[in-house]
């Protein structure tokens, strides 16, 4: 047991200088070493002060793993292999033809290999490691935001997938002056690879913490094999195709696939950063707000992309990106909506406290704000404005279309508005659902999805089980008492049958709204202005803090 | 600056039905360790880790240095040092990165951070194994680091769960020291075991708690005190013991009494004042008293009378 302890005393420890010898010339030369060597030292470690901790542990720790050791070890050994193999192979017309191909298909599995499957499960490992072994819980008590412990394990993974590339680098080099490749094919490889390696890695860490039972993490590591398996085979499908037989798009359609490509990247990796670090905020923060402005920025970036191919595309290859476009946000809104209906009601102190307090502002900015009322109506919001671009974009290829297509995208139109209001009255029912779960219950939000899934599951099935039965188990005509089995109205909606008259179609968007109008006038607490007050030593604390940073 | 430095006011947590933490309000003067005792499953960890800022209660709230644990927790955070009942260690790491890294966590930086560690590490008695890799420590060793960890930030407030739990009689030692040195350094320290002995030497105050509910707070002796005055006695006569133990029988607040050769031990309920009128009397009856052992009831006794081995 030691005694009482005093810090160590910066005047005694011995400064670079003193550590100098003007008396010994013959150590005048390792004390220079020393001192700059020690300048050096401080300066990282001034730098390291810099990075995030997770980055610093992290790295510290896969440069002393075994499995970064042998992932690295394989990869410099497998080129090595690959350089030797493939230069003898195409010997002697090496000297003469364009060689490259065959050596960067070799060398873009070696890469791709560690950067696609090793690297996004060593960050499942990692994130779902400090879950287990419950040191989650001890950097949740630490000042590492969430954010932060997300980020740095992304920042650790692209550390690892940079240490890769750079082993790498002198194999293409080598193979790109070959000739066969030429050098923006060559760069878009590389930025393919690191750009899909990222996205699956956020995709891993987005996973890791999805479910607590043990059980349930099983289910999410085969879901991570399996997306990790296809991406490995699609994208080394996309770059052997590059590298055989070129670009095969227009220049211009070339670029739009790059810079839509990157903004979804983005835009979806944000979000799924945003759940991750959702998923690790403790329940009394604010987690939703984050999460709500993420999807309406990839909703924007859908919609602008659709929208951006609607103008400037042909109708065939803008009708591919449209229709993708709205069904990713289609996505997005189904299980982004069902999750925000399902919050809890409950606010802490501290998330009102930070609520927009003026009139203005909680006019402008309550949707952003946590709760299941509130997330009704960002997600009602939504889903209108989808259906409004999708409305605008039918009828924009409508115009340039033929006679039948006309009529045939008009009938679309239709549909379009029964899906949203559809959609709508499955998120009011999902609330009110879960709303009478948790008057008993502390359920999570994911509870949502399955009660989204129960109700469109059931308002289809539960009148056409009745219908059935009440024609004996025949089949029968569409009827309005069909009228919530949804599958049925839309289809016959796009048939144009005429079955279902413009009159359903207001009878079923009127109902919705009436119910929309009525979720709002039930929730007169939330949009009211309202002012809590924090406490003078919460606000003196925070002063303080601000004046020592 | 108040004077409580942590404070459970009408403190709720359900588990479905399970009522884990169930109306626990006692509060801990600054500089003082508390120790929380109850058998498992009693609610002591809930507590303890909706102190910690790592759960949240269903009612009631938890202040740390009159900051809330729902409200405020990254300011509690701050001003708090926990080691939950597991390590929580990673692999690949030895003991000064380990600190290190814990200190870069808690925002340390630059010679701060340094000069924290190495005090650490002194402090535990890890200096000489900084560089070692942690799976190779010993349990006990792994304990310092882990106490070591709570204290990097130099944290007003330190939870400690079970921190004694599978350690030798020398490492227990070494522990209760240091935990007795920081409490006179100043810092306020919740601690949980099931060596009461243990406890009853090195705490201020102790919180009984059985089936989520605090049964009895305070002092050993307030406990005592706030319970029935029942003390075990013995009493030496050098004569006629039997005739004695009859008589002693008959007078009220004396148990049933053991004879055993010239010793008569029984169960007494009454304060300092009575037994010694009990003694004089006993005198003055004609009886020669040679010796009277008073024994006082041990954390362990109160701890035994208090509870009654319900678990949840």
């Amino acid at each position: 047991m030691s005694e009482s302890i005093s810090l160590p005393n910066s005047q005694t420890q011995a400064s670079p200088a003193q550590g100098r010898s003007p008396q010994n010339g013959s150590e005048r030369p390792a004390s220079r070493a020393t001192e700059i060597w020690e300048r050096i030292d401080d300066w990282c470690e001034r730098a390291g002060d810099h990075f995030n901790p997770i980055l610093v542990k992290e790295t510290r720790q896969a440069l002393k793993s075994r499995q970064f050791l042998v992932t690295f070890s394989v990869l410099l050994f497998s080129a090595l292999a690959w350089t030797v193999v493939g230069s003898l192979w195409q010997m002697p017309q090496i000297y003469t033809t364009p060689s490259a191909p065959k050596l960067l298909i070799g060398y873009y599995i070696v890469l791709a290999i560690p950067m696609l499957l090793v690297v996004p499960l060593a960050a499942y490992r990692s994130l779902e490691g400090e879950i287990d072994d419950g040191t989650l819980e001890l950097l949740s008590i630490t000042a590492l935001s969430p954010w932060q412990i997300v980020l740095g394990k992304l920042a650790s993974a692209s550390l690892q997938m940079m240490l890769y590339f750079v082993a790498l680098f002198p194999c293409m080099a080598y193979a790109y002056t070959l000739r066969g490749v030429d050098l923006p094919t060559t760069l878009l490889i590389v930025g393919i690879l690191l750009v899909a390696a990222l996205d699956l890695t956020v995709i891993a860490l987005f996973l890791a913490p999805l479910s607590p039972s043990r059980t349930g993490r099983i289910v999410t590591l085969l879901m991570l094999l399996v997306i990790l398996v296809l991406a490995e085979y699609g994208i080394g499908f996309l770059v052997i195709s590059m590298i055989l037989y070129g670009f095969q798009l227009p220049v211009s359609m070339v670029w739009f696939t790059l810079v839509s490509t990157l903004l979804i990247s983005i835009t979806v990796g944000h979000l799924l950063v945003a759940a991750t670090a959702a998923q690790l905020t403790p329940e009394s923060e604010n987690r939703s707000t984050h999460l709500r402005l993420s999807m309406m920025v990839v909703t924007s970036t859908l919609l602008g992309i659709a929208v951006y191919s609607i103008e400037t595309m042909g109708r065939n290859d803008a009708e591919e990106v449209f229709v993708v476009a709205t069904m990713a946000c289609g996505i997005v809104w189904g299980i982004g909506g069902s999750l925000m209906v399902s919050e809890s009601p409950v606010m802490t102190p501290r998330i009102r406290r930070e609520l927009p307090q003026s009139f203005f502002g909680r006019m402008m900015l309550t949707w952003l704000t946590p709760g299941p009322a509130t997330g009704l109506v960002f997600a009602a919001v939504h889903v209108v404005v989808l259906t409004a671009v999708a409305i605008y974009g039918l009828s924009e290829m409508a115009a340039t279309a033929g006679p039948f297509a006309a009529r045939q995208l008009q009938g679309m139109t239709q549909v379009a508005i029964l899906f949203a209001a559809y959609w709508i009255a499955a998120l009011i029912c999902v609330r009110w659902i879960v709303a009478i779960l948790r008057v008993n219950n502390h359920p999570r939000v994911e509870i949502g999805i399955a009660a989204l899934v129960a109700v469109l599951v059931l308002a289809a099935l539960v009148p056409y089980s009745i219908g059935m039965h009440l024609n004996d188990y025949r089949a029968y005509q569409y009827s309005r008492w069909q009228i919530t089995n949804w599958v049925w109205t839309m289809g016959e909606v796009g048939n144009r049958s005429g079955a279902v008259g413009s009159f359903d179609i207001f009878l079923v968007v009127a109902a919705v709204a009436i119910a929309l109008i009525g979720c709002l006038v039930t929730m007169p607490r939330v949009v009211l202005p309202r002012k809590t007050a924090t406490p003078d030593q919460v606000v003196k604390e925070r002063q303080a803090n601000k004046a020592a940073v | 600056m108040s004077d409580t430095c942590i404070e459970l006011r009408r403190l709720h947590r359900f588990f479905g039905k399970t009522k884990a933490v169930n109306d626990v309000s006692f509060s801990v003067p600054r500089g003082h360790v508390f120790g929380y005792i109850g058998p498992n499953g009693a609610g002591k960890t809930t507590s303890m880790r909706i102190l910690a800022t790592l759960d949240l209660p269903s009612y009631g709230d938890a202040f740390v240095d009159g900051f809330s644990v729902v409200n405020d927790p990254e300011l509690v955070r701050r001003r708090l040092g926990f080691m939950p009942d597991s390590f929580g260690t990673y692999r690949d790491v030895n003991c000064a990165e380990y600190l290190d890294f814990f200190a870069r966590a808690n925002g340390l930086v630059g010679r701060q951070r340094t000069q924290r560690l190495q005090w650490v590490l002194h402090f535990t008695g890890t200096s000489g194994m900084a560089e070692k890799p942690i799976r190779g420590l010993s349990k006990g060793m792994k304990q310092r680091l882990c106490l070591g960890r709570a204290l990097i930030h130099d944290p007003a407030v330190m939870i400690l769960d079970e921190p004694a739990s599978g350690l030798d009689p020398r490492a227990r030692i070494d522990l209760r020291k240091m935990i007795r040195e920081l409490a006179d350094r100043g810092k306020t320290i919740l601690i949980s075991s099931h060596i009461l002995t243990e406890l009853a030497e090195m705490c201020d105050s102790v919180g009984i708690i059985e089936q989520g509910q605090l049964l009895a707070t305070g002092s050993v002796e307030e406990i005592q005190r706030q319970r029935a005055q029942h003390r075990e006695l013995v009493v030496r006569v050098l004569d006629r013991a039997d005739q004695a133990a009859g008589e002693l029988h008959s007078r009220d607040g004396v148990g049933r009494p053991l004879i055993d050769g010239q010793q008569i031990r029984f169960e007494f309920e009454g304060d300092a004042e009575s037994q010694a009128d009990l003694v004089a009397w006993l005198v003055g009856r004609g009886y020669r008293v040679s010796e009277v052992v008073s024994h006082k009831k041990s954390l362990e006794d109160v701890f035994l009378q208090v509870t009654e081995g319900l678990v949840q």
